[in-house]
């Protein structure tokens, strides 16, 4: 395969994994704003900035529906859904001889949908349609991809760059959780719940905590499970392992045996987030674990395109 | 914009108020569709029956879903405008053109004795030179031409084919002719538009389908595959054969990538392949694979920067030496642009006669030369009612529709003509047929061309049909789509049937 068709290939998988994961925070967040709106002053402001690129000047109008708006689409937002959808489509358009037709055409669809002006203005009532939207195109995108892509090099490149993106989303998501502290007064624990529950459903595993755990949200829960659980597929270990997969896969080897120092890297984490005890986590080796794969995740894309001589 | 041309003698209405064709008329030019008496050709006729029955509100949906269709699978072109790209989707207008049996037969003959006449003129002035040095083309025009590649002289090319890939632009004039207006020699774009529209077409209008018996035109992908290996050099096993794109920002890369998918090979950029050894290989994940025969659709100007232009970051360098020493095949080969050159383009139904001795079954258009003073004063005197093209420019770019043209536009054509004369052909202009195409909720007749797609190799094979340009605004004769042109699906009949 072309080294360039499988950089496009990995890139369109991070783009599109992307634009779907901001949508749903940009979805999540604008309801616990709603959410939290009467209980505290300013409430997720620090929810919002999170989100927005650090390089760039936050919109002058700093409500819930603006912000929101600057997020998803605005045209001077390099970081935007919008700008993600692009990315991916231009890496796609790059290959769209590589991928099946139905696949360019879901994507290409996605793209025109996104930016018809007058799908646009609704966002300004509600984010919703348009996270909404975003997330099922790129859902539609990995599934005919699924399924009508040959599971060879080029579909593990994919993989790659969508399982890294996945990663590094929900460690950025709980990593942001744990700088925003919560009260000690008892009174504030209703607060504290929701935006636990926020972090849940900004990375799909709400519902998949509550069957697993029956109970209330609790944070030690939140973090193990989003850490370290062995087959969710949010959960950073399950998607770096996917990683490592996916490197043993294009190197041609098992994941045991392939050490190349993406691989290695990826394996370190992995055997970290795999034998470690929940218990250490909550005596205070949380913030090293969590610091240690974001860096790793931030140096892999750089190894992985050093290795096979990408774009 | 107004009519450049009046058209007098409209037809009558030959068709009832209610329908799509209602009012329909026909000018000075060749109607496809309806003769000079308003009644539908024979081979029209079931689709004119069928036109008949369609409200303008249902014809309105149809066409509203070619345009969706081609949007979501993202068929377009870029056009460029003050250095900035605009992505437009491909226009097609859903009312297809229908060729007979015996008219595809002749004009089938006439682009077969056409290309094979160009390749041997290509082979003769890159090597003995026979024509010019016997005078039937002036060996000046050959030689001082932007386009004859001087490095290639004395090169021999695989299987002694030049042009493999052809598209030559017929159009019809009034009596009904067939004439070549254009051969494109270099790196012809349309056949993905020709194999999208049918596709599209089927999709929107099953119903038509089903009155006609048309040739599929399907084969082009697998056609073109076999010519490309056909040219490899010899290496024992299967060829590796790619497709060189300048990128996705090339206005037809909607094509490249479509032709790369349908032939199942590597769709490639110049930063893919290098040289070693006068060897090429692209770079892959496991490492160089060599590359034998490379469908480049790069301009000569841009394919190697160490021979050509050392600005050009697009193409490979050191592929002129690797393609010289019989390494690596190229279609289009290099050097073709003197076959089509503008300033050569008259002398075609002589080099047919020289090298076939033949006479040609496909006319030209007329063409006068301003270098010859005859034809200058001529050219100066006639201005107004003629097409004025610079040789070196393609596309419906740097040209003067004389009849459309205003006094200050003709002063400048004027003067860069006497400056230049060699820079320019002037032909009449020539009222292209038209064809009833859907504009405004309802059909109006519009000039057409034809673009048939030749392709060269161990035999020629012309694909059935080609793409049909339309000229969108009303009397407008410019059908690039780079200028405003649409398009149709056009019919080859089978033979035996309907005409």
């Amino acid at each position: 395969m072309l080294s360039r068709v499988a950089d496009a290939l990995f890139w369109m998988g991070r783009y599109l994994e992307r634009a779907a994961f901001l949508a749903r925070d940009v979805d999540v967040t604008f309801h616990l704003d709603l959410d939290l709106h009467g209980v505290l002053a300013a409430p997720v402001r620090a929810d919002w900035d999170r989100l927005l690129p650090p390089s760039s000047p936050p919109p002058a109008d700093g409500t819930g529906g603006a912000t929101a708006r600057w997020i998803l689409l605005d045209g001077a937002n390099p970081a935007s859904v919008m700008a993600c959808v692009n990315r991916a489509r231009n890496n796609a358009r790059m290959i769209r001889g590589q991928l099946s037709s139905q696949m360019w055409r879901e994507l290409n669809k996605l793209y025109w949908h996104l930016s018809d002006p007058a799908f646009q203005e609704r966002v300004a009532e509600s984010p919703h349609d348009f996270c909404q939207d975003t997330q099922v195109g790129v859902l539609l995108c990995h599934g005919i991809c699924e399924s009508t892509f040959t599971h060879d090099e080029g579909w593990h490149f994919i993989q790659l760059g969508t399982h890294l993106e996945r990663a590094e989303q929900v460690l950025r998501v709980l990593d942001a959780r744990l700088r925003v502290p919560d009260g000690a007064d008892a009174a504030d624990l209703p607060v504290a719940t929701l935006r636990w529950a926020a972090v849940l459903k900004r990375c799909r595993a709400f519902e998949a905590y509550q069957r697993l755990f029956i109970s209330r949200v609790e944070a030690e829960r939140v973090v193990e499970f989003l850490l370290l659980h062995r087959d969710f597929p949010q959960s950073a270990r399950f998607c770096l392992g996917r990683v490592l997969d996916a490197l043993a896969a294009i190197g041609g080897t098992s994941p045991e045996r392939c050490d190349s120092e993406a691989a290695r890297s990826v394996g370190r984490i992995v055997g970290t987030l795999s034998y470690l005890d929940a218990r250490e986590l909550a005596d205070g080796r949380l913030p090293a674990v969590l610091g240690d794969a974001l860096v790793r995740c931030a140096t892999i894309g750089g190894l992985i395109q050093g290795q096979y001589s990408l774009a | 914009m107004p009519s450049p041309v009046e058209e007098p003698d409209r037809g009558a209405a030959p068709c009832p108020d209610e329908s799509l064709l209602a009012g329909y008329e026909t000018g000075r030019a060749y109607d496809e569709m309806f003769d000079a008496a308003g009644t539908a050709r024979p081979h029209y006729l079931p689709l004119a029956e069928r036109l008949g029955q369609t409200s303008a509100e249902e014809f309105r949906r149809r066409k509203g879903m070619t345009d969706l269709s081609m949007r979501q699978d993202g068929v377009g072109f870029t056009v460029y405008r003050a250095d900035e790209g605009i992505e437009r989707v491909w226009p097609m207008d859903p009312v297809p053109r229908i060729v007979p049996a015996e008219e595809w037969r002749r004009i089938e003959e006439g682009l077969v004795q056409r290309i094979t006449a160009l390749n041997l003129f290509l082979w003769d002035v890159y090597h003995e030179q026979h024509i010019l040095r016997d005078r039937v083309v002036p060996p000046r025009l050959v030689v001082q031409g932007d386009s004859f590649r001087r490095e290639f002289v004395g090169v021999d090319v695989p299987r002694k084919i030049y042009i493999h890939i052809c598209g030559t632009d017929l159009i019809r004039a009034e009596g009904g002719d067939y004439l070549v207006l254009e051969d494109n020699g270099r790196t012809p774009s349309g056949v993905s538009y020709m194999l999208q529209n049918r596709q599209v077409l089927k999709r929107v209008f099953p119903s038509l389908f089903a009155d006609y018996d048309v040739l599929p035109n399907d084969e082009y992908p697998a056609a073109l595959l076999d010519v490309l290996e056909y040219i490899a050099p010899e290496t024992g096993g299967k060829p590796t054969v790619v497709l060189l794109t300048p990128g996705m920002y090339n206005s037809a890369y909607f094509e490249h990538s479509f032709l790369a998918q349908r032939m199942g090979i590597e769709l490639v950029e110049g930063r893919d392949l290098l040289v070693d050894g006068n060897r090429v290989f692209m770079r892959t994940t496991r490492g160089l694979r060599r590359v034998d025969v490379i469908y480049r659709r790069i301009d000569d100007d841009f394919l190697d920067p160490l021979t050509f232009r050392p600005d050009s970051a697009l193409g490979v360098p050191g592929l002129v030496n690797a393609y010289r020493a019989g390494n690596v095949a190229l279609a289009n080969s290099i050097g073709t642009g003197i076959a089509d050159d503008k300033g050569i383009y008259p002398f075609v139904p002589d080099m047919i006669r020289y090298y076939l001795r033949q006479d040609p079954l496909l006319a030209n258009v007329e063409t006068f030369r301003p270098e010859v003073p005859a034809h200058m004063s001529h050219v100066l005197e006639h201005l107004e009612t003629m097409v004025v093209k610079r040789v070196n420019e393609s596309g419906g770019y740097g040209m003067l529709v004389g009849p459309a043209s205003t006094a200050a536009e003709r002063d400048a054509f004027r003067d860069a003509i006497r400056a230049h004369p060699r820079d320019f052909i002037a032909q009449p202009t020539i009222q292209l047929s038209t064809h009833p195409t859907f504009v405004d909720g309802r059909l109006e007749g519009r000039h057409v061309d034809l673009r048939p797609f030749v392709l060269c190799g161990e035999r020629v094979v012309v694909t059935p049909g080609g793409l049909t340009r339309v000229a969108l605004p009303k009397g407008s004769l410019v059908v690039n789509s780079s200028q405003g042109g649409g398009s149709k699906d056009t019919w080859v009949l089978a033979p035996g049937t309907g005409g």
